[in-house]
């Protein structure tokens, strides 16, 4: 059901369909209330259900028709950004905020294909100064502090 | 005639004043930013006004949804690329103006039409919403029910290429909000023994995930591409609006206003829709067809006023039903939960006073974006060739992190926001629709209240909602708008089929 192909019409489906199945076994698995109720089941298992017949819609019209291959060109670059995202919160978890937005900044810089030695550099140090100044100063937001270590313990910026 | 001394208080608020100011000026920037959308700004800035008073936080996200709707019409006049989706229709006349040397004509035409299809579209806010309001109060939970249901069935269906992935994204998006404590009996759902996921998953960090970060992935495949503005000429005479020339637009954003007004009153149908129908219909009554999409200044009226005008009654079903009906409104509701306003019919009782404070900071603001845009729209298309893409991306990158933190001191949601990113992106890659999914997101809580209110109610289980005519009609309402949205594209898909064939 759509205007013109869509990509990936057979994969999706299929994930779609497990996906609904899989939140269908996880709402039914739902506590009923103590009266026996389903009452927090129901919209549980109507997205669930769903999901599994849009699921069977999808593939009932993916029928014969070719998908439009994906443009794969910029996953590497995609996949980068998302494995920096994730890195970047869990130094954020271990080291602080400080280090590592002093980490993220300039890779960040470096997948947009900013190559200049000193500005990478000078993010290093600006962006997390300049974050901590407006979000954790000004604003008084309580830091991310690092579990294992954190540069505010060095500088006393509490 | 509240909005008279509300007027008349937020003209004597230097500050807030300041505040509508500054939003007017960043939203022009954020919405002529070719790929940065109004939502995207919102999304990032809402954390940065949890330390603000409502008023202002509330004006100040407002108008900034405001200005980001015309700062679209820059990017499709002076680039070719449109800022937002709706400036799309803006761009099919606006480009062959800009290509004619008449930049400077097409821009002042589109913030001219702008201004006034906003202020229609708000004034027919401030007259209609209370009326809604009082008869929104009268729904009982089957109504309110259907009337969510209608809304699901609408948001997932009209928009984007694919019904299928249309609806799926809203059943995603109410499969996500049922993670946590069921809230009548406490239990558990879908927490899958996580201590993080039994408080659910917040709106703003899903928010800045989907609108921001995911945007920032979506950036990356347009990497090295550079925007060029037209060469403007600085022709005065060739760019000089005359009352000639403007007259026989008029008619048309008149009409194009009252289109967007309607339009953006049906929750999910947004701008893009509001301005394609406008310039159809437009181009369907115009005296000189031939020459809309050659640059006819008709051609960028219509759909700018008719976009703009969606704004203003946009905020109606969210204000009187608590049913976001644009993506906007969905981040406002972030805004009035965080300040501790429930939204909803009985707004018009608790916080009648707010309410058309903020309908005055809209006017106030509308007025504010239409003369730095009609002044100094091409200084603001000069700006914005001058940012470096490659610094502002990563940029925007850091500060969805800082935000999301932000929003609850909670680095789970940190966590979040890099999951919703990556779906965000994946989705728009895939024809899903993120906003469908947001927007159900948003309601899902509203309609499940609803519906087991409605079963406690009733004495026939499911037969509430066929007998009460309301609620029947609701349904009807939602599973016909899904019928003929199936049939149009079938038709269109059997079109491109028969013309592939030739």
């Amino acid at each position: 059901m759509s205007a013109g192909p869509t990509p990936a019409s057979r994969t999706v489906a299929v994930a779609l369909i497990l996906l609904g199945v899989g939140a269908t076994f996880t709402s039914m698995n739902i506590a009923l209330d103590q009266y026996g109720r389903w009452g927090a089941r129901i919209f549980p298992l109507a997205g669930s259900l769903s999901l599994v017949a849009l699921g069977l819609a999808e593939l009932w019209g993916a029928r014969g028709k070719p998908a439009p291959a994906l443009d794969r060109q910029h996953l590497p670059a995609i996949f980068a950004l998302l494995a920096l995202a994730v890195a970047y919160v869990w130094v954020m978890a271990q080291f602080g905020y400080l280090i590592s937005t002093a980490l993220a900044a300039p890779l960040a810089l470096w997948i947009f294909g900013v190559r200049n030695v000193i500005g990478l550099l000078a993010a290093a140090v600006l962006c997390p100064a300049a974050y901590h100044l407006i979000f954790f100063e000004l604003l008084g937001v309580f830091p991310p502090f690092g579990r294992w270590f954190d540069l505010l313990d060095v500088f006393g910026w509490y | 005639m509240e909005i008279f001394p509300a007027l008349a208080s937020v003209l004597s608020d230097p500050v807030l004043l300041g505040w509508v100011f500054l939003a007017a000026i960043v939203g022009m920037i954020v919405g002529a930013i070719p790929g940065l959308t109004a939502s995207a700004a919102i999304a990032m800035l809402l954390p940065l006004t949890f330390y603000m008073e409502p008023l202002p936080a509330l004006a100040f996200l407002y108008v900034i949804g405001k200005s980001g709707r015309y700062g679209g019409s820059i990017a499709a006049i002076l680039f070719n690329t449109p800022g937002t989706a709706a400036s799309a229709a803006t761009q099919l006349d606006g480009y062959p103006l800009a290509r004619q040397g008449k930049a400077g004509k097409a821009m002042k035409v589109a913030t001219i039409s702008s201004v006034i299809g906003d202020f229609i579209g708000e004034i027919l806010l401030i007259v209609g919403v209370a009326w809604i309001a009082a008869i929104a109060l009268k729904l009982g939970p089957p109504e309110l029910f259907a009337v969510y249901f209608a809304a699901f069935i609408v948001i997932g269906s009209v928009i984007g290429k694919s019904v299928t992935r249309g609806l799926a994204s809203a059943a995603l998006g109410v499969l996500v909000a049922m993670i946590g404590l069921d809230p009548i009996s406490s239990t558990e759902r879908f927490t899958f023994g996580s201590f993080d996921l039994t408080n659910g998953i917040s709106l703003v960090p899903l928010m800045i995930g989907i609108f921001v970060l995911g945007e920032v992935f979506a950036q990356i495949e347009e990497r090295g591409k550079t925007t060029e503005m037209v060469p403007d000429g600085n022709d005065a005479m060739r760019n000089r609006l005359t009352w000639a020339e403007y007259k026989p637009c008029l008619p048309h954003v008149i009409r194009s206003s009252f289109i967007g007004s309607f339009i953006g009153m049906l929750p999910g149908l947004g701008s893009a829709i509001a301005a394609f129908v406008a310039y159809g219909e437009g181009k369907r009554r115009a005296k000189n067809p031939d020459d809309w999409g050659k640059g006819a200044l008709e051609g960028v009226a219509a759909p700018e006023a008719a976009n703009n005008a969606v704004s203003g009654p946009s905020m109606a079903p969210l204000l009187t039903l608590g049913i976001p009906g644009s993506t906007i409104g969905a981040i406002l509701i972030g805004v009035f939960l965080i300040h501790g306003i429930q939204i909803g019919p009985t707004l018009f009782l608790t916080s009648r006073e707010l309410v058309y404070a903020l309908f005055a900071c809209g006017l106030i603001g509308i007025a504010m974006y239409g003369l730095i845009g009609f002044y100094g729209a091409a200084f603001v298309g000069r700006f914005i060739t001058r940012i470096p893409t490659g610094v502002l991306y990563p940029v925007i990158f850091l500060t969805s992190f800082v935000a999301a933190y932000t929003s609850r001191g909670n680095l789970f949601d940190v966590d979040v926001m890099v999951a919703a990113g990556f779906l965000g992106w994946l989705m728009r890659k895939l024809d899903f629709n993120p906003a469908a999914f947001v927007i159900s997101f948003v309601l899902a809580g509203g309609a499940e209240e609803a519906f087991r209110q409605a079963l406690l109610l009733s004495d026939n289980g499911m037969m509430i909602f066929i007998t009460r005519p309301i609620a029947l009609l609701f349904l009807l309402v939602g599973l016909t708008a899904l019928a003929v949205r199936v049939r149009s594209l079938n038709r269109q898909s059997r079109a491109v089929t028969l013309e592939e064939a030739r």
